[in-house]
């Protein structure tokens, strides 16, 4: 069976310096996989490589099979690649609830259906699951404040729930635990584990080696836009190379 | 006759890459667009205007207008752009259309809206170069545009200021980390750019003797389609955009037909921003 | 009604159909300053099949604005591609181009302009611009009112969540095609006589200052814009030679105080508590 998400032989440069390097890896349906590494080495550049934002210089990307490293955005998204932002990226003029139906819709309904009266039948089933949902989040009872207004953690939260709206089958989260106190990130890693149970295909890039170790079947790391280690989370640790170049540095 | 049609073509391009200057430079500074900048070429020529009537002599005409149209410059600074320093470039350029209708419409107060003309140089002077006749005004033209051509780009090269400018068009952020007064920069930049504006409205009133309040949006537009050719922040190019521009205008009515001038002008306008819309010569610094 | 207040009222109609033509392609986050084009489009197009061709005035409108709304499509596909100032120039430049070829285009008058054309009334421009309104309300309380939000507050995000924001944008920047199309054929057979002169870029100028102005999150403040901004010189009437000087002032000083707008979506949220969507 072909694996989920392959890198074959990724390279990406910006200008002079090669963000990523020869990269190859798979993801296999139902994995939940940590990326790793020292800031810059590439992390963020893999998920943009993988959603299409940017177009990679040499290599392959495919998805199920199919080959997607020319594909948009847009399509992508479609297909079942849905991403969180490192830097926070939610609509500012919409609520929390709204944030969810925006991502349902784009999945396959047509223009024509969307221009449908808010109030239409389809609508409320819709409704029905969004809520269910942001229950999931925890984010229910703010179900109708404008996003902006939510607190960090909470605007994490509802960055994977704005993705995991879209129906993706493969999901790729850019440090989500990123600027959370203690609670919410047990909360976070316990969404995580929700998610993992229903059977998403999960690529995390984090910081927080607890939360890595913990929950990752398996771990790759990056230095340098290299591949240098891949493994379980005690083959990695365990690794002098990735000791040297990471783990001796962070916190 | 080519070789008089070709300075002819310089003799007007050289007026517009004054503007074209002041257009990228502020665009450099800033990353904004000045929509009111072609009223600052007509503030020029109405200001060289007013003072030559007073009976005063050609180069206190050029003074004046380079001065007042550099002050202008800087209440448009003051009141479109500082204010607006941190709302979308679009709230400035907004902002610019209407302060450009105000100075319009104050010049119509004090001169009508019938052409005004500059009072006659009296000089008769031409210089003849075999089949070529190059009158003193357009040697005065060529003269003041290229040497202004030349100075501001000195400035720009050699100065603690053009250092500061330039600096500020790569990284203002960092720029101003270095001590770098944002403020003053982009103040002393817009001077710069409205009165070399200002000098191209004077001298093109000594050519084309008729001027109306309304002649600075066909100016403005032009200055930007010259600062488009030669590729945007980029201060030779919008020199050779100017001239270029220059060229193909009197090319145009001396060969094909002065009703398509400015067709002719906004086609190759949009046809540059389309295909190839960094222009003919990028500026280093890629945004 | 007397001739003063119905010259008026028109001209203000016809504002608020430009101000709605510049909101349609403001909401998705790009500023067309070339808005004047589309309205000559609209504008001769339609004068040419009443006057030459004798048509009648309703089908030439509608084939006028469809011209207007093509041209957007056809346009759009390169234009669209440019960003920031740089899309704002190409429109400029698609404004000016339109302006300087019916300048010259002899089948319609070329600099002489076109006369001739008749039978926009009152009733009929706002007849356009309460059904426009009605669309544009209906729109916003669909699913693609969100959708075109989402796209307007964050590019990259929206197309992560699969919204196909270039084919949005370009069928937007036809949408407001249309409708500066539809208000170009209701000016020029109200108008009597157009020439190029009337579609400069000023035009295209004023449409997105009464949107900005009048407040660019809701579709109200869009309308709000255009009528302040239409009645203002009007009312200003009594500074006589020095009114767009005040005019000038005002907007500039209205920008400094105001920069999100007169109406905001929260002030109408506040206004009225019943609206469930905003519009
Ligand atoms: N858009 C870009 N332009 C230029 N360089 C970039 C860009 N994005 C990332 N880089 C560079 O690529 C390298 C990898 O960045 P990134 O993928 O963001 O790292 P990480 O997410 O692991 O911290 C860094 O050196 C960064 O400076
Ligand atoms: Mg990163």
């Amino acid at each position: 069976m072909t694996a989920l998400l392959e890198f074959s032989q990724v390279s990406k440069a910006f200008g002079g310096v090669l963000a990523v390097d020869e990269l190859s890896f798979t993801l296999d349906r139902g994995e939940l996989v940590g990326l790793i590494g020292p800031n810059g080495a590439g992390k963020t550049t893999v998920f943009n490589l993988a959603s299409g934002v940017q177009r990679l210089s040499r290599g392959e990307v495919l998805f199920r099979g199919v080959k997607i490293s020319a594909t948009s955005p847009t399509r992508i998204a479609r297909s079942g690649i849905a991403r969180t932002f490192q830097n926070i990226r939610l609509f500012r003029s919409l609520t929390v609830l709204e944030h969810v139906l925006v991502a349902q819709s784009c999945r396959s309904a047509s223009l024509l259906t969307q221009m449908l009266p808010f109030a239409s039948a389809t609508d409320r089933t819709l409704r029905r699951q969004a809520l269910a949902v942001l229950e999931v989040f925890g984010l229910a009872d703010r179900r109708d404040e404008l996003a902006v207004h939510l607190p960090y953690g909470g605007q994490r939260r509802l960055e994977i729930a704005r993705a995991i709206a879209t129906a993706p089958e493969l999901l790729l989260l850019d440090e989500p635990a990123a600027g959370l106190n203690d609670s919410e990130t047990a909360e976070l890693s316990g969404i995580l584990e929700t998610l993992r149970a229903q059977g998403y295909t999960i690529l995390l890039v984090e910081h927080d080696m607890n939360l890595v170790m913990r929950l990752c079947s398996r771990i790759l790391v990056l230095n340098f836009g290299r591949l240098i280690a891949s493994g379980t989370p005690a083959e990695v640790r365990g690794s002098q190379e990735v000791i040297d170049a990471y783990l001796g540095v962070a916190d | 006759m080519f070789e008089q049609q070709v300075i002819n073509g310089i003799t007007l391009g050289s007026t517009y890459a004054l503007v074209a200057i002041g257009y990228t430079l502020v665009l450099g500074v800033l990353n904004k667009l000045n929509l009111a900048h072609g009223e600052l070429f007509m503030v020029g020529a109405f200001t060289g205007i007013a003072v030559a009537r007073l009976g005063a002599p050609l180069p206190v005409s050029l003074v004046a207008a380079f001065a007042v149209s550099g002050l202008v410059a800087v209440a448009i600074e003051r009141s479109c752009f500082y204010p607006l320093r941190n709302a979308s470039f679009l709230s400035p350029m907004l902002s610019t259309i209407a302060f450009g209708i105000l100075l319009q419409n104050l010049v119509s107060q004090f001169f009508g809206s019938d052409p005004s003309r500059f009072p006659d140089t009296g000089s008769s002077f031409q210089l003849t170069l075999g089949t070529l006749t190059v009158s003193a005004i357009h040697i005065v033209i060529l003269a003041t545009a290229f040497g202004l051509m030349i100075g501001i780009d000195l400035l720009i090269r050699k100065t603690r200021w053009g250092i500061a400018v330039r600096a500020t068009s790569d990284d203002a952020e960092t720029a101003a980390q270095q001590g770098m007064h944002p403020s003053r920069v982009t103040m002393t930049t817009f001077f710069v750019s409205g009165a070399l504006a200002g000098v191209a409205g004077m001298l093109t009133t000594l050519v084309y003797s008729q001027v109306t309040p309304h002649i600075g949006i066909r100016q403005g537009l032009i200055g930007m389609v010259a600062m488009v050719i030669g590729g945007l922040g980029n201060l030779r190019g919008a020199m050779i955009g100017g001239l270029a521009i220059g060229l193909v205008e009197t090319m145009n009515d001396a060969y094909f037909s002065a009703g398509y001038r400015d067709l002719v002008i906004f086609a190759i306008f949009f046809a540059f921003l389309i295909v190839k819309p960094e222009g003919l010569f990028p500026a280093h610094h890629s945004r | 009604m007397n001739i003063y207040l119905e010259g008026v009222l028109a001209a203000m109609g016809i504002n608020i159909l430009l101000a709605l033509s510049a909101r349609a392609i403001l909401a998705t986050d790009r500023l067309s300053l070339g808005n004047a084009g589309f309205m000559a489009i609209g504008a001769y197009v339609s004068a040419y099949l009443t006057v030459s061709l004798g048509w009648d005035l309703y089908p030439a409108i509608a084939v006028g604005g469809s011209a207007a709304a093509a041209i957007g499509l056809l346009v759009g596909l390169p234009v669209l591609r440019l960003q920031g100032i740089y899309f704002v120039m190409g429109t400029l430049a698609f404004g000016e181009v339109v302006r300087t070829f019916f300048q010259n285009f002899e089948p319609t008058g070329g600099a002489y302009g076109m006369r001739g054309m008749f039978g926009t009334t009152l009733t009929m421009i706002y007849v356009f611009v309460a059904a426009f309104l009605v669309l544009f309300l209906a729109l916003g309380r669909s699913r693609l009112g969100y959708v075109a939000d989402a796209l307007h507050d964050d590019d990259e995000a929206a197309r992560s969540i699969g919204i196909n924001v270039d084919l949005l944008r370009l069928l937007a920047f036809a949408w407001g095609g249309l409708i500066a199309g539809i208000a170009g054929a209701l000016f020029a057979h109200y108008a009597l006589y157009i020439e190029s002169g009337n579609f400069n870029f000023l035009v295209s100028a004023n449409a997105v200052l009464f949107v900005i102005l009048g407040g660019v999150q809701t579709v109200w403040g869009a309308i709000l814009g255009a009528v302040i901004f239409s009645l203002l010189p009007e009312g200003l009437r009594f500074l006589a030679d020095w009114r767009l000087s005040a005019y000038g002032v005002i907007l500039v000083g209205l920008m400094i105080l105001r920069p999100e707008g007169i109406l905001t979506r929260a002030m109408l949220r506040r206004l009225a508590g019943f609206f469930v969507r905003k519009p």
